[in-house]
């Protein structure tokens, strides 16, 4: 019973947390330009992003260690300090976006800039992380996230054609400007597989103490969750290519995305969106902050847990106070959230490849994973995603110069 | 044991299970006539930053020197010391006890005084 009861609250949660300013840029701007041809893309990011999260579980639950630890274990620092380095740059300048996309909500809801905000907004995240033990930062956030479903309630509204909808959910070529096509398509993958829900997922399955038993709650979260966490993301998408589209709106500001709702709520509009982003990106935030204490600490060997007092973890503790700090700063220079988050998804489909070549070793290695090694086709599917993640890698910079 | 497979890099824990770090280098006596014996680990974070490049390494036990931690140095544990070294490498010592734990030491000292920290 007690597994139903974190099968159901696993799934929830993680709709609930799907949504943050990653992916409702990319999906804004990919309905907004392209109309509906783009849903394939959040379709394939989500099933990704499900196959690493159920791998970084299943590697938690039988090795008893974190994905960060586990690469440290065997491939050793050299290896590690690369992608170590670019998952903290990548890390502090998602938390960046996030706690500006956090901000920009608040500025929707009161009128007064945003950059009054992002201290508030930080300090919010540090003390929910100071105070909270593991469940509240995941379900709390997660069951508030559930606001965002109001995306799917605005696609729902705005009553699509059945059958587009169903085509946008097949690759096809692009009536227009192929290039941007093409990056806007990598971008929902960058947005979608970030290195810091791998880590931070495997981290949860050791907080949670999940048994090799419950493995099967570990698949079912995993592949649900996403699949269920993707149809918000394909309700921006949907709701930005009926609305903003025919208007000729392109998505360059946060602002202009917030009208996608207003046929479907009417004077509610403004304020649903600001919710939904508001709490979106602050389970973000919450996310990727407690996710560096958890990298730094594992990779160092040091105490680590959110279900102890902050001051028995205390370099775990400064670790996620000190990135936030550093992002806070960061966000008060006053950088377009927006663009940020663009450059943040691009540089997160840059060191792809490095977040995933290690699976390839990991799930294969009897040492780690005892007799829960990947099936031939887990391990096809990953050598596919290190061969489109390293494709990805060396043409998403390119892209974005002649696209973004 | 395969030292690099077995015993670098792998996690330090002290005799009661607390986490000390992790097993940053392995130091090896290389004698004239005799095979290469290890004869200690070390631990902090000037051992591990000299395994990515000297320089590096002297960088950081620098700052550290600066910042009184410890003169810089990392700590060393006897190769007799290792009680285990199956799953995660086990030794005969308290964490509290050792100055490999006085960063955490000062950093508690400066966080308790938050409030919630100790909750």
């Amino acid at each position: 019973m007690s597994a139903i009861v974190d099968l159901v609250l696993g799934v929830v949660t993680s709709i609930g947390g799907f949504v943050e300013v990653g992916s409702i840029s990319t999906s804004a701007q990919a309905g907004s330009e392209f109309g509906f041809q783009l849903l394939w893309a959040i379709a394939v990011a989500g099933a990704m992003l499900a196959l690493l999260t159920e791998m970084s579980g299943r590697l938690a639950v039988m090795s008893k260690r974190s994905l960060a630890a586990a690469v440290r274990e065997r491939f050793g620092i050299h290896f590690q300090s690369v992608p170590l380095a670019a998952e903290a740059i990548l890390d502090v300048l998602l938390l960046t976006a996030e706690l500006g996309g956090a901000a920009i909500a608040v500025k929707l809801l009161t009128g007064i800039g945003f950059q009054w905000w992002i201290v508030p907004t930080a300090l919010l995240v540090w003390v929910i992380l100071w105070l909270s033990g593991f469940a509240v930062i995941e379900n709390g956030i997660g069951l508030l996230g559930l606001v965002t479903l109001s995306f799917v309630l605005a696609a729902w509204r705005l009553d699509p054609d059945t059958g587009d909808v169903a085509r946008g959910l097949l690759p096809s070529l692009p009536t227009h400007d192929a290039v941007r096509y093409a990056f806007l398509a990598i971008s929902i993958v960058g947005a979608t597989v970030s290195p810091y829900l791998v880590n931070f997922y495997s981290s949860g399955t050791l907080e949670e103490e999940v048994k090799q038993e419950e493995l099967w709650v570990n698949t079912a979260t995993t592949y649900g969750g996403n699949m269920f966490g993707t149809v918000v993301a394909m309700g921006v998408l949907v709701s930005s290519a009926m609305v903003l589209q025919p208007l000729h709106i392109q998505v360059d500001s946060y602002e202009q995305a917030a009208l996608m709702f207003v046929p479907a709520f009417g004077r509610w509009a403004i304020a649903l969106f600001a919710l939904s982003l508001g709490i979106g990106c602050i389970g973000a935030a919450l996310e990727i902050a407690i996710n560096m204490g958890y990298l730094l600490a594992q990779v160092f060997g040091w105490s680590w847990s959110a279900n102890r007092s902050r001051a028995d973890n205390a370099r775990f503790s400064c670790a996620f106070t000190f990135v936030l700090m550093a992002a806070a700063a960061i966000a008060m220079i006053g950088f377009d959230p927006l663009r940020l988050t663009m450059i943040s998804v691009a540089l997160t489909v840059v060191v792809m490849p490095l977040m995933v070549l290690p699976f390839l070793v990991l799930m294969n290695d009897t040492r780690f994973v005892k007799e829960r090694t990947n099936t031939a086709v887990g391990n096809a599917l990953l050598a596919l995603l290190t061969v489109l993640g390293a494709l990805f890698a060396l043409v998403v910079i390119p892209l974005e110069i002649a696209g973004g | 044991m395969h030292l690099v497979r077995d015993l670098l890099d792998q996690a330090l824990v002290d005799r009661n299970g607390r986490n000390m770090g992790r097993v940053d280098r392995v130091v090896m006596e290389i004698g004239e006539h005799a095979p290469p014996r290890v004869v200690a680990i070390e631990v902090g974070a000037a051992a591990l930053g000299a395994r990515l490049s000297a320089s590096v390494g002297r960088w950081i036990a620098g700052f550290l020197h600066g910042w009184n931690v410890d003169h810089g140095q990392p700590l060393r544990i006897d190769v007799h010391q290792i009680l285990d070294a199956t799953d995660h490498v086990k030794v005969e010592l308290a964490f509290g006890e050792t100055p490999a734990a006085n960063v955490e030491r000062r950093l508690r000292r400066f966080i308790s005084a938050i409030p919630g920290a100790n909750r």
